[in-house]
């Protein structure tokens, strides 16, 4: 079990699928849900700058396009593990493939890439299992489709 | 975990026989019964398996309502190109009556060239054939007046004719001259 996740991603109704599916999955039992990468961003630097750094979530799973924000998934990737001190797991979780956007993220240290559909679960449990290894940075980058 | 107090227990249990509400959500999970505590593990279960279902139950829904907010969406983006396009249409439409009100305008006044100048080059062939007239009967009445001068006739009407068809002959000549220039000025301009 995954000590805590937080979720960044514009769609309110996703936190729900998103929540419900790590329930049931019994994936965490902390799970925090924002809608913007600012407000993510704020609070990597205030745990970063003020700490404690361990009020740090142990997962994040970030959207590509977060609509609203002034940047998007890959850059908040990007800040987190190059300005924020690294040391947590994160990655992708969008509905988009593209190939280029994959490649640009793993570039910034994203860990991996789930594909958002309609059957987020299976893609969840897999992960899940994966998760030992991304935790210590064992596990190579993977897209889970 | 957690494992709590007889009195909690209790109160949980009794809550669950009278009024069906039962402990939901993540805390859940940190929940322990006591060892050999066979019914307050069933009471667990049986919340984990309500929690379960009813998870289970919002997840279905809030997919289906994701799902259909994406046709929605898609629906909207649809009609927004499809907006855009008839837009698209309409203009070429527009630009397209534009081309052809200036290619009318432009077919009307060559149109209206093409007239003009007939009518001039018509004017023009007039005054040249009327001009070849005057000067012929001019030459051919000097021809007749030189004659009868050389051969000894009596000259007096012929000679009175002769300077009186002169006169007016060099009057019309000049306004056709005139005419001429100015049928060809007219010409000039226009094409």
């Amino acid at each position: 079990m995954i000590d805590s996740i937080l979720l960044v991603d514009d769609e309110d109704l996703f936190h729900l699928v998103f929540e419900d599916a790590c329930s049931l999955l019994d994936m965490t039992l902390s799970l925090e849900a924002l809608s913007s990468s600012d407000e993510a961003d704020r609070l990597f630097k205030k745990w970063f700058v003020e700490g404690p750094i361990e009020d740090r979530p142990e997962c994040v799973f970030v959207d590509l396009n977060i609509v609203g924000s002034s940047f998007d998934g890959i850059e908040l990737i990007r800040k987190i593990n190059k300005d924020y001190g690294n040391g947590v797991v994160i990655g992708i979780i969008s509905s988009s493939d593209d190939t280029q956007e994959i490649e640009k993220a793993q570039a910034v240290g994203a860990q991996f890439w789930i594909i958002k559909s309609d059957e987020i679960e299976p893609r969840l449990e897999e992960f899940l299992k994966d998760y030992d290894g991304y935790k210590d940075r064992t596990s190579p980058f993977k897209v889970y489709k | 975990m957690i494992e709590i107090t007889e009195h909690t227990r209790n109160v949980l249990l009794e809550v669950a026989k009278k009024k069906k509400i039962y402990v939901e959500g993540n805390i859940l999970k940190l929940l322990k019964a006591s060892k050999g505590d066979k019914e307050f593990e069933e009471y667990l279960n049986l919340c984990k398996e309500k929690d379960t279902a009813s998870r289970k139950k919002r997840l279905s829904v809030t997919k289906q309502v994701q799902a259909q907010n994406k046709e929605l969406a898609q629906a909207a983006k649809d009609n927004e190109q499809l907006l855009s396009d008839l837009q698209d249409a309409l203009d070429e439409a527009k630009e397209a009556e534009k081309e052809a009100q200036k290619l009318k305008d432009e077919a009307v006044e060559d149109l209206d060239i093409m007239q003009k100048k007939s009518q001039f080059e018509l004017i023009g062939m007039i005054v040249k054939i009327a001009l070849f007239v005057i000067c012929g009967v001019g030459i051919i009445t000097t021809i007749m007046y030189g004659i009868a001068l050389f051969s000894g006739h009596d000259t007096q009407i012929i000679g009175s004719t002769w300077s009186n068809m002169f006169g007016i002959l060099l009057t019309n000549a000049f306004s056709i001259v005139g005419t001429i220039m100015g049928v060809k000025y007219a010409s000039d301009k226009e094409s």
